[in-house]
């Protein structure tokens, strides 16, 4: 089962798609969390996906406001998907009856 | 990003691999990182990707398995080889090891070569077991030999015979980061060769030295092992 940064990363990577890169995957991290994640922990964490077959990267395209330097574009493959929705399934199963769930779904109906 | 930082954070960026530093350094750019916080992010990204090196066995072996008892017990075997050839060049030192001139200059010429064998053999091994970790195999093997270059005490033998070992396995270690493994016929013949020439070239001494030859000419046989293994597999040998 996948990690919590890990369910973390393969979402914002999904939620990105073909704009999913280091710098634009620690942005949306960091607007939906409200934490800020290092470059260590993002890199180390894309690189053990990838070797999982969970994510695959490529060197994409450079561009001016990079002062010139490629990204590192990052995919979520169909086994990555599988794995994220394995995780929010347990997450949502196991949150089932908690106070702050019930709170939450009388507060929306 | 600053731009008085942005060199000191690049300088700490070329411990990472060119791709990587690359996306690195143009994601802090593109974030508007300050230098501070580039260089903490580049400085602890290298940091996890030394510290995942050794979640393997391999800088283990290739440190504390070769590089450090290696360096210790060749010091030891460079002394030997230096007092043979002390003793070649005095005729009653000679004597007193019953010893003809042609047979000290054949237990030399075997010592040395055995020297020569193991240094080289457990250089090529630490070269090529763990590359990315040789900083702390070097380290780990010059450590013991500034240990005891302070602590020399003979004075008909240089401090410097002790490190006879060196230059072979600086040879091997450049062998083992250029190639991944050997020939089978060639591992073998460094191997059997390291072997029976230890057999005269340390007969006579205690018995414990033995275990300390056997310990030397490990690395030659672990090369044998992967040699014959990647024959197997059908790899390039």
């Amino acid at each position: 089962m996948l990690g919590e940064f890990e369910y973390l990363l393969i979402t914002a990577a999904a939620r990105l798609g073909e704009n999913a890169y280091g710098a634009a995957i620690r942005e949306e991290i960091a607007a939906t969390t409200g934490r800020k994640c290092s470059i260590g922990a993002l890199y180390t964490t894309i690189d053990r996906l990838e070797t999982k077959g969970l994510l695959k990267t490529w060197m994409g395209d450079a561009t001016p406001q990079r002062g010139g330097r490629a990204k590192r574009m990052v995919q979520v493959t169909a086994k990555g998907v599988q794995a994220a929705k394995g995780f929010y399934d347990a997450v949502a199963r196991v949150s089932r009856g908690a106070s702050w769930v019930t709170e939450r779904a009388r507060s929306i109906s | 990003m600053t731009s008085g930082g942005w060199p000191l954070v690049e300088v700490a960026a070329r411990l990472l691999e060119g791709d990587e530093r690359n996306a690195v350094l143009g994601d802090l750019q593109e974030a508007s990182e300050t230098a501070w916080h580039g260089l903490f992010g580049v400085l602890g990204l290298v940091f996890r990707r030394h510290a995942q090196l050794w979640k393997s066995w391999r800088p283990w072996l290739a440190g504390f398995g070769v590089a450090f008892p290696s360096s210790l017990l060749l010091m030891g075997a460079s002394l030997t080889v230096s007092w043979s050839y002390q003793r070649l060049l005095c005729p009653e030192l000679l004597a007193k090891a019953s010893l003809t001139p042609r047979s000290g200059f054949l237990l030399l010429l075997c010592q040395a070569l055995v020297l020569t064998g193991w240094s080289w053999t457990g250089g090529f091994v630490v070269g090529r077991v763990s590359r990315r970790t040789l900083w702390a195999s070097t380290v780990l093997c010059y450590a013991p030999c500034l240990f005891c270059l302070t602590r020399y005490r003979v004075d008909s033998l240089s401090r410097y015979c002790l490190l006879l070992f060196i230059l072979p396995a600086i040879w091997g270690v450049r062998r083992g980061l250029r190639i991944s493994t050997i020939r089978l016929s060639g591992a073998v013949v460094v191997a059997l060769g390291v072997t029976v020439l230890m057999i005269p070239a340390w007969s006579g001494g205690h018995p414990h030295w033995w275990t300390i030859d056997w310990a030397l000419s490990l690395p030659a046989w672990y090369l044998v092992a992967t040699s014959w293994k990647s024959a197997r597999a059908g790899a390039p040998a």
